[in-house]
């Protein structure tokens, strides 16, 4: 037991390497570009005021005369210092220290390593006692269990694939310590989600999670906007990130608080326990509460406004944190708290299913029109996320959380891949074009000059749509069998569907970047000449290609860990025999080729020009066209709820607060002024004024007292 | 009606109708002239309460020494129109008549009205002597004598003597504040 | 038969006459007459209290008297130092105008 219950070693070293970037090795980087300043040769100087996106901002000055600022999007520095370098190996070293000894649990647990069986309830690592009343305690308390460790396994590998991978996209960057930095906090809020035992925990690692994503997105804090690529500036879309989430989180602490006043705990195991005795609709309406915080987090309708715009931080944190971790944090919370799910009534389940069966098909019918390269992977997340939903959705307790965990667990590793992959792409353009491109109308024939990236992003298309023997067959295939067998048939041919468009989609974008009509293998393949943008491109560096060969690789094995039902909930199995007999699967087999088909047909032959034209004429498709690459008006509808709804409450608020509010305080001070300023007429200073007050005050008294004495018996 | 009342009624009719001389005209100088006869009036009801000595004092010092005040700061303070316009009232005369009115109306109520207020029978026209060294003071201006210096009776000595500290004190302030500016 | 009412009813409109002299005239003389008038009201009821006292002690006799006596005298003395002032003011001023006397306003 002694291996699992060192496994906090896992949980606080990214918290330490957080800690040791920013008050040692960050604060020497910045110390020290002083001498990088003066040593740095001129040619460096000028490639980093090249690539540094720097624009002039010509304004008028206090006394009207001309000022130029400037505005800097992405600094670069001419050289790194020693600091920032130690920085990165710092991060990397950990991350992957933690990762072999996270696959050195998995292992042992899985039993390939005999001799350390994993308990029954998981294995307590570390406690905190935080305070403690005397109806409750509350306490900080960390678990190991198989859960875990399947989830800590996809955290550090991806991490230190990614962290590993920005070495090479975040080279001369300014804020390269300050990036690691975010990573590291980023990696050990994750895993404190993945460890947590309490509900207290899951939602410190929650916020924390939004923290990080929030830092990460906007970490070039300069950037701005493009309105006319319908893109926000990083700041921007930080913020809507984090509120949104936000949004979702005010429905997991009602749920959270529900549940504790029912029971008395936050601790999972107890819950488990104790949920029996509850009210069912009320363990439901709270189910169906904590699931909200899920939506916001994972991006589900309707609270999936948040993931496009945050594609506008650096592709290593869209990787990271919106393909494989931070949005799978919501999958994992339901994943975790399964028993009361189970416990509730059938509407939860229903409720988790349907709101992921839906976000599939609408965010991959949105997917199928956009143009810009990282936003296509970003509804394929959305997308995806359903799926696992929908997974731990129909899995009821036989299966157990096994299904929608297999697919995470696959997901992670291709749409890291993806996201890598399309980093290297915009990474080699950006040095080719000299500004930003992250449009595919300005792509096309880039495997000529990248091959690696182009294959090892084929491998992650065919993995995602299904292809047979990727390791998206075996995770979404199975998910989509499991909703026949269980009896939604109605989201079985939703996700069916969807999966149809999944390949079509993601085909799509592979064609449209890296190949075109006229290139090798019936356009798979793309030539020089169908380059549609300007400049040399050529491949990225071996720090950024590595990951993505060994990606590729994960995203083909992952997916034969059959035992991955039976390691999550003991009972469950997945047979795989039976998986290759059920028709079922080839129907679904039949329905991906028939994507990739359609998108093979229709991209690789015909050049993009032309159907961009032919849907522009034809009124149907033009509609139709627009309506899905406006991502069907949510934004829209989203900007005016805020700017009349929001908005609107705060005028009122502030009228209320300007005229009540403020009207109370300065009438009573205009009250007082109005005595003193009418009172101060009857201070005439003539004494026959004041004698008439006197003696007319003494007649109205002697009156009184007359009247008293004389008829007041 | 007897001898006394009359010369009561006799007397307060003309005190009453100077009094009203005195707010009512508008040559000042002929209002002063009005004061001097309700002084004079003035003495003749306090004869008649036989209060001789206060009567005399009244006539030296109202009817003379005030009058003559009145007259000399008339003199010093000239204004024009003195026939007509030198002792005008204010705009609030109706205020003054109501209030009056009022004050006046309230004691007369008390004083006659009211049950209680308590009637003496008579004038009471007989006193006893203090004590063997003090004689019945055979008239009034003996008795306030008595009554104002004695050091053996009953007197009261240092009320008079605080009145002349205030004679002095008011003789000092009308000299100080009635000097010309240097 | 005199009784005390009719020292008491002519000291009471005596003083109201006294009192609207006082409110109502504009030349500070003439208030100050106004407020002379009030003085002999009190006098002739104080003398009237006096002459009805039934009480008989030797001390307590004459006490409206002498109340009228130091009456006179503080009257004296106040108009003494009013005129002086009323004098002092026409000086500076050259009105007597009570109206014109609101240096004290707001």
């Amino acid at each position: 037991m002694a291996l699992y219950s060192y496994s906090w070693l896992i949980l606080f070293s990214p918290l330490f390497s957080f800690v040791v970037i920013v008050f040692g090795t960050r604060m020497w980087d910045l110390l020290s570009r002083k001498s990088v300043e003066a040593t740095a040769t001129h040619e460096e100087k000028e490639e980093a005021e090249e690539e540094s996106d720097i624009h002039e901002m010509k304004v008028q000055g206090p006394k009207g005369e001309d000022q130029t600022f400037l505005d800097i999007e992405d600094p670069k520095v001419p050289r790194l210092t020693p600091g920032a370098r130690i920085s990165a190996y710092l991060g990397i070293v950990i991350m992957a220290l933690a990762c072999i000894y996270s696959w050195i649990l998995l292992l042992a647990s899985t039993g390939v390593i005999p001799g350390f069986p994993m308990p029954a309830g998981g294995v307590p690592v570390f406690s905190y006692n935080w305070f403690t009343q005397a109806t409750a305690s509350y306490t900080l308390a960390f678990r190991v269990d198989n859960l875990a460790i399947s989830m800590m396994v996809v955290v550090t590998t991806v991490s230190l694939l990614v962290q590993f991978y920005s070495q090479g996209y975040m080279e001369r960057s300014s804020g390269y310590a300050r990036f690691y930095a975010y990573l590291s906090l980023f990696t050990f809020s994750m895993l404190d989600i993945t460890f947590a035992q309490n509900f207290l925990v899951i939602f410190i690692g929650w916020e924390l999670v939004g923290l990080s994503s929030y830092l990460l997105i906007g970490f070039w804090i300069n950037k701005r906007a493009k309105p006319d690529e319908d893109r926000l500036s990083p700041a921007s879309a930080s913020i809507e990130a984090f509120i949104t989430t936000r949004i979702g989180d005010v429905g997991f602490i009602i749920g959270i608080m529900i549940l504790f006043t029912s029971t008395g705990t936050f601790d999972f195991a107890q819950l488990a326990t104790r949920v029996g005795t509850m009210d069912k609709a009320l363990l439901t309406t709270a189910m169906i509460l904590v699931f909200c915080g899920a939506i916001g987090k994972s991006a589900q309708f309707p609270l999936h406004v948040w993931l496009p715009p945050a594609m506008e931080g650096p592709t290593p944190v869209s990787a990271l944190i919106h393909a494989a971790t931070m949005v799978a944090a919501g999958v994992y919370m339901v994943a975790r708290t399964f028993p009361l799910f189970a416990a509730a009534g059938p509407q939860a389940f229903e409720v988790v299913a349907w709101v992921g069966a839906f976000t599939a098909l609408f965010a991959a019918s949105i997917a199928m029109c956009q143009r810009d390269f990282k936003r296509v992977l970003a509804f394929s997340t959305i997308s995806q996320l359903g799926y696992m939903f929908v997974g731990l959705g129909v899995a009821g307790s036989a299966y157990g959380p096994g299904p929608g965990m297999f697919h995470l667990f696959t997901h992670a590793f291709f749409k890291a891949l993806l996201f890598l992959g399309a980093g290297s792409v915009l990474h080699a353009l950006h040095h080719a074009t000299h500004h930003e491109e992250q449009r595919m109308d300005k792509m096309g024939g880039l495997a000529a000059f990248m091959p690696i990236t182009a294959i090892t992003w084929l491998v992650a298309t065919l993995s995602i749509a299904g292809f047979p023997f990727f390791a998206g067959f075996y995770s979404k295939e199975s998910l989509i069998g499991l909703a026949f067998d269980s009896g939604h048939y109605a989201i079985w041919a939703v996700t069916l569907f969807t999966a149809g468009l999944t390949g079509f989609y993601m085909l799509r974008a592979y064609i449209l970047a890296f190949g075109g009509k006229g290139g090798a293998w019936g356009g798979l393949w793309g030539k020089a000449e169908l380059y549609r943008g300007e400049g040399h491109p050529h491949e990225s560096p071996l720090t950024m290609t590595i990951p993505l060969v060994l990606l590729a690789i994960a995203s083909v094995a992952a997916g034969y860990w059959f035992g991955i039902y039976g390691y999550l909930q003991p009972g469950a199995s997945f047979d795989v025999g039976r998986f290759f007999a059920d028709y079922k699967t080839w129907v679904g087999v039949v329905v991906s080729i028939a994507g990739l088909g359609v998108a093979y047909a229709i991209y690789a032959r015909i050049e993009y020009a032309r159907i961009h034209e032919y849907v522009e004429s034809h009124a149907v498709l033009r509609t139709l066209h627009r309506i899905l690459l406006n991502k069907y008006y949510m934004d829209t509808l989203y900007n005016l709820l805020i700017k009349y709804g929001v908005l609107g409450l705060s005028h009122v608020e502030q009228a209320f607060d300007m005229y009540i509010v403020d009207g109370l305080v300065n009438g009573v001070a205009q009250v007082i002024t109005l005595f003193g300023r009418d009172l101060r007429h009857t201070e005439t200073g003539r004494v026959q004024a004041y004698m008439i007050g006197f003696f007319g005050g003494v007649a109205v008294l002697a009156i009184v007292v007359i009247a008293l004495v004389a008829y007041v018996k | 009606m007897d001898l006394a009342t009359l010369l009561f009624w006799i007397v307060a009719v003309i005190l009453v109708g100077s009094a009203l001389l005195v707010v009512g005209l508008n040559n000042i100088v002929h209002s002063a002239l009005a004061l001097v006869v309700v002084f004079a009036m003035a003495a003749g009801i306090y004869l008649l309460a036989n209060a001789e000595f206060i009567a005399i004092v009244q006539i030296l010092i109202y009817a003379g020494a005030v009058t003559i005040l009145i007259l000399f700061a008339l003199m010093l303070t000239r204004t024009v129109n003195i026939q007509t316009n030198s002792n005008p009232i204010n705009k609030y005369w109706w205020l003054g008549v109501i209030i009056s009115a009022l004050v006046g109306a309230t004691i007369l109520f008390a004083v006659t009205v009211s049950p209680h207020f308590v009637t003496p029978a008579s004038s009471a026209l007989g006193y006893s002597a203090h004590n063997s060294t003090c004689p019945l003071p055979p008239n009034n201006v003996v008795y306030i004598g008595n009554l104002l210096y004695s050091p053996t009776c009953y007197s009261y000595v240092l009320p008079f003597e605080i009145a002349s500290v205030v004679l002095l004190v008011a003789i000092i302030g009308a000299i100080v504040i009635g000097r010309e500016e240097e | 038969m005199l009784t005390l009412n009719h020292f008491l009813v002519l000291g009471a409109v005596l003083f109201c006459i006294g009192l609207y002299g006082a409110i109502v005239k504009r030349n500070a003389i003439a208030v100050l007459m106004g407020i002379e008038i009030m003085l002999n009201a009190v006098n002739i009821t104080l003398v009237g209290f006096s002459l009805f006292n039934t009480a008989k002690p030797y001390s307590t006799y004459l006490t409206g008297q002498i109340f009228a006596i130091f009456i006179i005298t503080v009257a004296a003395a106040e108009a003494a130092v009013a005129l002086a002032m009323v004098i002092s003011i026409y000086r500076k001023r050259s009105t007597v105008d009570v109206t014109d006397f609101d240096m004290m306003k707001w």
